[in-house]
């Protein structure tokens, strides 16, 4: 959460846990239980870099204080339903929080100048939203 | 005639009648994430017309923009959850305290755990189970929604399950033959005896399961969506006769929720000293689906 400024009290309030190709944050004990198949939101995915997660921006990200593209009300949607943005992004790269002036959206990616919605499909409208 | 054997139901040509009619949707607001009054004041400005249940957070839509009612960027975001008001009456009658260990044993996809997690003010510990990948998939991508942080998923059979540790509370939504969605799916075909008394036989066993589950003194919330006695009061009988539970008042917390006490018999069955403190509620009594609830303590 470094890359966002994200102050430590914020995070330090929830257990993180690594499996699964992810890091999961929990407010949670573990259990012993052998059959556990998710503990809390995933927080990161893990692959050939660390992806923070839609999920877990949404509980934290409004206290991001960089990497942060604050996106119109208007544009909300498009973003949402899994589209690109221009323009937005400045001269970050890499993953930021994306947000309008009162709702965290979730995550994206700046590249090349371009913000590429990271919303999961799970999310994302499939005919006429408001 | 559909149901024409439940002559328990009061007021049952009444009973009839409102089935006939669509059930109306219903949303709970996620206070983890968002106020009451902020979701309902968005909601408005985007031509949504609203209705608020007096005393719960249970609000039925009366008319909206959309043609489903998941289909806002408030939705998307787990400002809400589209649950009907019957589903949402478990939770408040076991009533979850911040800070408790709760099993849902049932738990997908997941209404009733994410309105536990705001009960909790996600603190504590809620272990939601479910048999199927598929609805395990359901119910993790409403825990994300909601951002219900205090939830583990575990996968297993609820019959037989060991968890490992005990619970101050289980929640026992348990499978059944849906007769109390029929507002929702009119053309479902009638389950035949044999249905409930299969049904029947797999809730026992999940109630003897949680037995095992809960601390001295905890309670057990056993609830259906479904009309048969076979699946309700029969299995809240076993629960009491051969488990070894306490029947506990039902009623509690219900405030202005018009409801029902249950079946005292159907056919050969007789539920004497079980009727009188569950709690089952009809369409025709408040606008929503039916539900069966009964609380138990160990």
């Amino acid at each position: 959460m470094e890359r966002f400024g994200i102050p430590s009290d914020i995070v330090s309030i929830y257990d993180f846990y690594e499996f699964a190709k992810g890091v999961w944050a929990t407010t949670s004990p573990i259990l012993p239980s052998s059959r556990i198949e998710t503990v809390g939101i995933r927080a990161l995915r893990i692959s050939r870099d660390l992806k923070p997660t839609t999920s877990f921006l949404r509980v934290v990200g409004m206290h991001a204080r960089k990497n942060v593209v604050v996106l119109d009300e208007d544009q909300a949607i498009p973003f949402l339903r899994g589209g690109e943005i221009g323009g937005v992004c400045g001269d970050m790269q890499g993953y930021v929080v994306v947000r309008t002036s009162r709702d965290v959206l979730g995550c994206g990616l700046c590249r090349n100048a371009t913000l590429v919605s990271q919303v999961p499909k799970k999310y994302r409208p499939e005919d006429s939203w408001v | 005639m559909r149901f024409e054997d439940y002559d328990f139901i009061p007021d049952f040509e009444e009973f009839i009648r409102s089935i006939e009619i669509p059930q109306p949707y219903w949303i709970r607001v996620n206070t983890l994430k968002i106020s009451e009054e902020a979701l309902v004041a968005r909601l408005e400005a985007k031509g949504f017309l609203l209705e608020k249940f007096p005393g719960l957070n249970a609000y039925r839509i009366v008319d909206m923009p959309v043609k489903h009612p998941g289909a806002t960027v408030e939705h998307s975001l787990g400002y809400y959850y589209v649950q009907d008001l019957a589903s949402m009456l478990p939770p408040i009658v076991l009533d979850p305290h911040p800070g408790e260990r709760v099993l849902d044993m049932a738990a997908a996809p997941g209404s009733k755990t994410t309105q536990m997690a705001a009960m909790m003010n996600n603190s504590g510990t809620i272990v939601a189970n479910d048999l199927r990948d598929d609805r395990i998939r359901a119910l993790a991508g409403n825990v994300d929604r909601m951002g219900a942080l205090n939830v583990i998923i575990t996968k297993g059979d609820a019959r037989y399950m060991r968890w490992g540790v005990d619970f101050h509370k289980v929640l026992l939504d348990a499978p059944c033959t849906g007769e109390g969605v029929v507002r929702k799916t009119p053309k479902q075909v009638m389950p035949a005896m044999k249905d409930h008394k299969r049904m029947s036989r797999m809730q026992k066993a999940m109630v003897r399961n949680a037995w095992e589950h809960l601390a001295d003194g905890g309670l057990l919330l056993y609830s259906t969506c479904t009309f048969n006695p076979l699946e309700n009061e029969e299995v809240v009988r076993y629960a009491v006769e051969e488990v070894g539970f306490e029947l506990m008042d039902a009623s509690r917390n219900l405030g202005g929720i018009r409801y029902e006490r249950g079946a005292r018999e159907w056919r050969e069955w007789s539920f004497e000293g079980v009727y009188e403190k569950v709690v089952r509620i009809y369409p025709h009594r408040v606008d929503t689906g039916g539900m069966f609830i009964a609380l138990l303590k160990k």
